[in-house]
């Protein structure tokens, strides 16, 4: 098996893992230092800002876990290099309170050290995200700020 | 050693929309490239999804009436056999208001035959609308529900 081959493996696992809520596996993918980027507005989502180490990540994990019964991805794209692997993820977030699907297309980078991950950066269509999260057009909000 | 496809995309894409040079990239497009570029499309009418050589190389064109590519760094890339992946900073100039933006950009591309066959491209779009806009969106803090 090459390097490439079994770093979209673990890649795959640990997404498996966090998509069935097993938190400890999912870390067990991490290695102790492990470095959580996401670019998002963390103004308005206070909890997607910088993490650090396993403790930190498990925090924003179980944070997203609270808000959301069900979580599901696709991977149409998983190119992988050496130790390092991109994935092109449609994921779909079930929200605990009223049972609606958040629906966003992300791109995350995964860099791994001795088979582990230990660097995870995000690109989310924030835009839409926010606007599915808080289940209202921003556009109209913008509108408003303008008119004051 | 043989050039990865997407060295010659890239150049083609920048030289397209910086120079409006559109000879290059379009023998780089396959006629049935699936496209997107994901975003708010009522803001910037060039993102969104597009079917086919045509309509590609028209956002290509939107692309460089509107924007001036200043300089673009890779931050992350990841090359497969006819596919790549890239995480890259861009900076650019927007023509009209000749205000910077600055963008981080993924962007997911494979390749047949040496041409582009599929592009997705993710950008963190409210940044991007704050830039645009001049100034922050101010909306509740999401800490009960985001």
């Amino acid at each position: 098996m090459t390097v490439e081959s079994l770093s979209r493996q673990r890649v795959l696992h640990l997404l498996d893992s966090f998509a069935r809520g097993d938190l400890d596996a999912a870390l067990a993918c991490c290695t102790d230092d492990v470095d959580f980027l996401t670019h998002a507005p963390i103004d308005v989502l206070p909890h997607m800002v910088p993490r650090h180490g396993k403790t930190e990540l498990r925090a924003l994990w179980q944070t997203v876990w609270s808000r959301y019964s069900e979580v599901r991805y696709k991977t149409p794209h998983v190119v992988a290099e050496a130790d390092a692997v991109a994935t092109y993820m449609h994921a779909y977030f079930k929200k605990r309170s009223n049972g609606r699907i958040v629906q966003f297309d992300m791109a995350v980078f995964y860099s791994l050290r001795n088979g582990l991950v230990t660097e995870i950066r995000e690109i989310i269509d924030s835009y839409d995200l926010v606007q599915q999260v808080l289940e209202r057009e921003i556009g109209p909000l913008i509108l408003g700020e303008r008119a004051e | 050693m043989t050039e990865h496809s997407l060295w010659r995309f890239s150049r083609a894409l920048h030289r397209a929309i910086n120079d409006r040079h559109f000879e290059d990239i379009e023998a780089l497009i396959d006629e049935d490239v699936d496209w997107a570029l994901y975003g708010p499309i009522d803001m910037f009418p060039f993102l969104g999804a597009r079917q086919g050589k045509q309509a590609v190389l028209d956002v290509i064109r939107q692309l460089a009436d509107n924007f001036h590519v200043r300089r673009f760094d890779r931050e992350n890339i990841m090359l497969g056999v006819d596919s790549a992946a890239s995480m890259l900073r861009y900076s650019l100039t927007a023509l009209d208001s000749d205000k910077p933006l600055s963008l981080r950009v993924a962007q997911f591309a494979q390749f047949r035959a040496g041409r582009l066959v599929n592009m997705r491209v993710l950008i963190d779009t409210f940044d991007l609308v704050e830039q645009a806009l001049g100034r922050a969106i101010h909306l509740p803090k999401m800490t009960g529900v985001g």
